[in-house]
């Protein structure tokens, strides 16, 4: 087993079919290599305002993205930071994204885990870095009250005053 | 008993008369004893030593010197003879003295030294030296350079005349030379040679040296001339020291010849080193007929310590003479090739070559064509030592940090660098002489040679549209020799494309769904992925065209499945034959001026204005264009920017059946130069930065040079060297578009 691969991933790969992973692994890796590589290409070339990423260092896997605020909510003008780490089996398996900057929102809790479908039962292998970031941005203007991780949010989503007022506290503690 | 005393030294006397009246040995010895019995042999010693010193002083020396006054030159010889004659004269009377001073002392035991000398004649010879030199007149040099600049010219045989020049006797009755002998030995005699001589001497031969070696080498390169100059030295120049130091008669002067010898050599060695050192470049120049000459000059070099001299002067002439704008590329590059083929016989350490040509590396780093030349040169026919050395081929692999293994292989064969380079200089990396590699080093990189050869390359494919390429797969093969596979790998496609174009237009051609209604077309398929970017140029094409390309596009797509041709307009040539009621013309032109012309063939008269809608080309262009037609009498402007076909010429013109294939006059390439696309490779670079600032806020300068490397860096040619990365950055900070403080640079507040 090669000693770069994540320890999570390498513990399922021995638990399941263990001669199996350890073939595909490599060739796999290295087609995510590529992946990830293209749509940083895609996102640097495509000059996207209000949404971007980046790797964090060495590791094509992690990165880090930004979003702004939603124009004309009460996120507007405000940037949140993301961290996103991509699994070997990316595309295929979503990656974890959650919030960094801390972020008042009914979908999104104080250890900034997001609830977003996409991520997680919706994902589709079609879904990129890109689409990632503009769909929490979109999620940030219209928040799903149904399945709330915050519960005070989803409470106050339909009080505009205090909830802006929440908003700019959560965003204040940076 | 004092009578005595001053008929043993009669100097003692107030007055006396040389030469001195001499005793006999019986009275000498009487007198001795006594002088012992009084104890007074210190005192009359010393009184006689007194004396003596007096008697030199006012009248000795001043007679001598007389003889200096004269300035004549003729006479210059006879009067340093007459000199030495009567300074001989006067050491032999008094030699009489000093023996009787000798005995004195043996009889008293006096073991004192006098004026470091315990012999009384060596005092005497001390008295004489000191006396003389106490009153050196200012002048003295010039009788005896004369005196000896006759002599060096009678040992070399000048005086073929039958007259000597000093006597103006007959050469079998002069003297001459005997006399200048003569007056040598009485100097050995007095010792006095090299006290008052040495020195005049010494400049003397230099400065004979010297005319020696420039009137005999000077403008030849082509021959060795080392060993005859040594030989040259020994013959004459030793051999008449010899003479002159008379030796054979002692062996002090025997050494004295030696050392002599050895300071000649060196000064000698020295002289011809640092008149090639001033040619050097001349020499440089005429490589390799200039070979013997260097190869003495790398003989020269360990022996003298001019290296830093040689350094040097080089540097000073190549740039004075070489690296201003006055010079072409090609032919700084010729002297290039030529000074790293000397430099490699002059010092096979490559420490010297990578002094010497760092500044021509700075400079052809700093012209623009110098990439374009080397390529072209080296792929060029005929007679050139890129090309050579290209095919030549010994198949250095350029590679740019290689080497390390090969060095520990050599270790018995490890030579240090020489000492006498600068040590901040010498680098641990292995110095290559392989001229291409050097050549590419230049750039640092080969990336950018290789890029540039793509472009060169891609120029001449798309130039020539002949798809013979035998040629150039050649010089490819040649090149893969040296920097390998991968990096040429474009090269290949594009070389494979134009094999490829051949094959796909004949099947067209074949095609029955494919016709051709009012002319035959060709295309040259090219997979855009692995050609270099071209200029991008509007061009509308007149509809006969597009419609003839629309079904060449669609055979292609049946041939080709699931590929398409997505056309350059502007790129091509158009075979013309233009038919006029007085004449026809046979023309080879760009698509542009074909388009021009087939709109005026719809339409006699054009608008600049409108034609430039039609076609899609700003008017200040077209109109230049146009200029082309307007040359060939075909197109004339009627009115201020109205155009009009002419089909018929002034009867007054002569009728001429143009047939000539004009080349466009801009003639420039259709790549997109070097420049812009690196300006492209850095915008590219700078989205990157500008995503990774936005997410990871400041970073310093390695980090993203090492992001960049690691994320944005794709592609065969896409390279930034961390200098550049600085520069570019710089420009950005100075542009406000990036913000630099504590080391780090971020992006401005607000931004996105």
């Amino acid at each position: 087993m090669a000693q770069n691969v994540d320890p999570y991933y390498a513990q399922r790969s021995d638990s399941s079919k263990h001669s199996d992973e350890g073939r595909t692994n490599p060739t796999d890796n290295n087609a995510v290599t590529k992946r990830l590589q293209k749509e940083l290409m895609t996102l640097m070339m495509s000059q996207e305002r209000g949404v971007s990423a980046f790797p964090e260092g060495e590791n094509l896997f992690r990165w880090i993205g930004t979003i702004t605020g939603p124009k004309e909510t009460v996120y507007e003008t405000q940037k949140y930071k993301l961290y996103l780490q991509f699994p070997n089996s990316y595309p295929y398996t979503a990656p974890f994204v959650k919030f960094i900057t801390p972020c008042f929102h009914p979908n999104i809790d104080n250890n900034g885990n997001i609830c977003l479908d996409i991520l997680k039962d919706k994902w589709s292998a079609l879904y990129d870095v890109r689409t990632i970031l503009l769909s929490i941005q979109s999620l940030l203007a219209e928040p799903n009250i149904d399945s709330p991780l915050n519960a005070l949010a989803a409470e106050l989503w339909c009080k505009p005053e205090e909830y802006k007022k929440h908003v700019t506290d959560t965003y204040k503690q940076v | 008993m004092n009578f005595d005393f001053k008929d043993v030294f009669p100097i003692l006397h107030t007055s006396f008369s040389l030469p001195f009246k001499e005793v006999n040995d019986y009275k000498l010895i009487e007198t001795v004893n006594s002088i012992n019995q009084l104890k007074l042999a210190h005192t009359i010693q010393a009184l006689v030593f007194h004396k003596v010193e007096n008697y030199m002083r006012e009248t000795v020396a001043p007679e001598f010197w007389f003889h200096f006054n004269l300035s004549n030159d003729v006479e210059g010889f006879s009067q340093f003879y007459k000199a030495i004659d009567l300074l001989h004269n006067y050491f032999t009377q008094f030699l009489y003295l000093m023996r009787n001073v000798n005995v004195l002392r043996e009889r008293s035991r006096c073991t004192e030294a006098v004026y470091g000398e315990k012999n009384a004649v060596q005092v005497l010879k001390v008295i004489i030296r000191a006396t003389l030199l106490s009153q050196l007149p200012s002048e003295h040099n010039k009788i005896i350079e004369h005196f000896y600049e006759t002599g060096l010219k009678m040992n070399d045989g000048h005086f073929q005349e039958k007259v000597c020049e000093v006597c103006l006797k007959d050469s079998i009755n002069c003297r001459c030379l005997n006399c200048f002998y003569e007056t040598n030995r009485k100097m050995v005699d007095l010792e006095l040679l090299e006290p008052l001589v040495g020195q005049v001497l010494t400049s003397l031969i230099y400065t004979h040296i010297e005319n020696h070696i420039s009137k005999t080498c000077k403008d030849n390169f082509d021959n060795s001339f080392i060993n005859i100059l040594e030989m040259w030295l020994d013959n004459f120049i030793i051999n008449w020291l010899h003479k002159v130091y008379y030796c054979g008669q002692s062996s002090e002067s025997q050494d004295y010849v030696t050392i002599f010898k050895r300071k000649l050599t060196n000064f000698l060695y020295e002289t011809y080193t640092k008149m090639r050192i001033n040619q050097l470049f001349n020499i440089i120049i005429e490589y390799p007929e200039s070979l013997p000459a260097l190869e003495d000059l790398g003989k020269c070099l360990p022996k003298t310590d001019l290296r830093p001299l040689l350094t040097k002067k080089l540097q000073k002439a190549m740039e004075t003479r070489l690296l201003h704008p006055g010079v072409s590329t090609p032919d700084i590059l010729t002297a290039y090739v030529a000074s790293i083929r000397s430099m490699r016989v002059l010092d096979p350490s490559g420490l010297l070559l990578e002094m010497v040509t760092q500044p021509m590396h700075q400079y052809l780093r700093s012209r623009e064509d110098t990439v374009r030349c080397v390529v072209g040169s080296l792929t060029e026919e005929g007679l050139n030592d890129l090309a050579e050395e290209l095919v030549k081929g010994d198949a250095v692999h350029v590679d740019e940090n290689g080497g390390s293994d090969e060095e520990s292989e050599n270790w018995e064969n490890w030579m240090p660098d020489p000492v006498d380079i600068d040590r901040n200089k010498s680098s641990n990396v292995r110095r290559t002489s392989d001229i291409i590699s050097m050549l590419v080093s230049v750039y640092g990189s080969k990336e950018l040679f290789i890029n540039e050869y793509r472009t060169l390359l891609a120029d001449r494919l798309l130039s020539q549209f002949s798809c013979d390429t035998e040629k150039e797969i050649r010089y490819l093969e040649l090149l893969k020799l040296r920097f390998g596979d991968s990096q040429l790998h474009y090269c290949e496609v594009m070389l494979k494309d134009i094999a490829d174009s051949k094959r796909i237009n004949h099947h067209i051609k074949q095609d029955t769904d494919y016709t051709e209604k009012n002319f035959s077309m060709s295309a040259m398929v090219l997979s855009a992925q692995f050609w270099p970017p071209f200029k991008d140029e509007k061009l509308e094409l007149h509809n006969k065209i597009v419609s003839q390309m629309e079904a060449f596009t669609g055979a292609f797509e049946t041939l080709k499945g699931n590929r398409t041709l997505s056309w350059k307009n502007h790129l091509g040539i158009v075979d013309l034959e233009i038919e006029l009621p007085d004449r026809t013309l046979n023309l080879s032109v760009t698509p542009v001026h074909a388009t021009i012309l087939m709109y005026f063939q719809d339409k006699n008269e054009w608008e600049l204005d409108s034609l430039s809608r039609v076609v899609h080309i700003p008017p200040t262009v077209l109109r230049k264009k146009i200029g082309f037609w307007q040359s060939h009498g075909l197109i004339e402007e009627v009115n201020l920017n109205v155009f009009c076909l002419m089909e018929e010429r002034e009867s007054n013109r002569a009728n001429l059946n143009v047939d000539v294939v004009v080349e466009d006059y801009e003639s420039e390439s259709i790549m997109a130069s070097t420049q812009d696309q690196r300006e492209e490779e850095l915008q590219t670079f700078w989205s990157y930065i500008i995503g990774m600032l936005m997410n990871l806020d400041s970073l310093p300068l390695e980090r993203i040079h090492q992001m960049l490397k690691m994320f944005a860096f794709q592609g065969p040619t896409i390279e930034c060297s961390i200098q550049e990365l600085t520069q570019f950055l710089d420009r950005k900070v100075r542009e406000h578009q990036l913000v630099f403080s504590g080391g780090l640079y971020k992006l401005p507040k607000g931004d996105m």
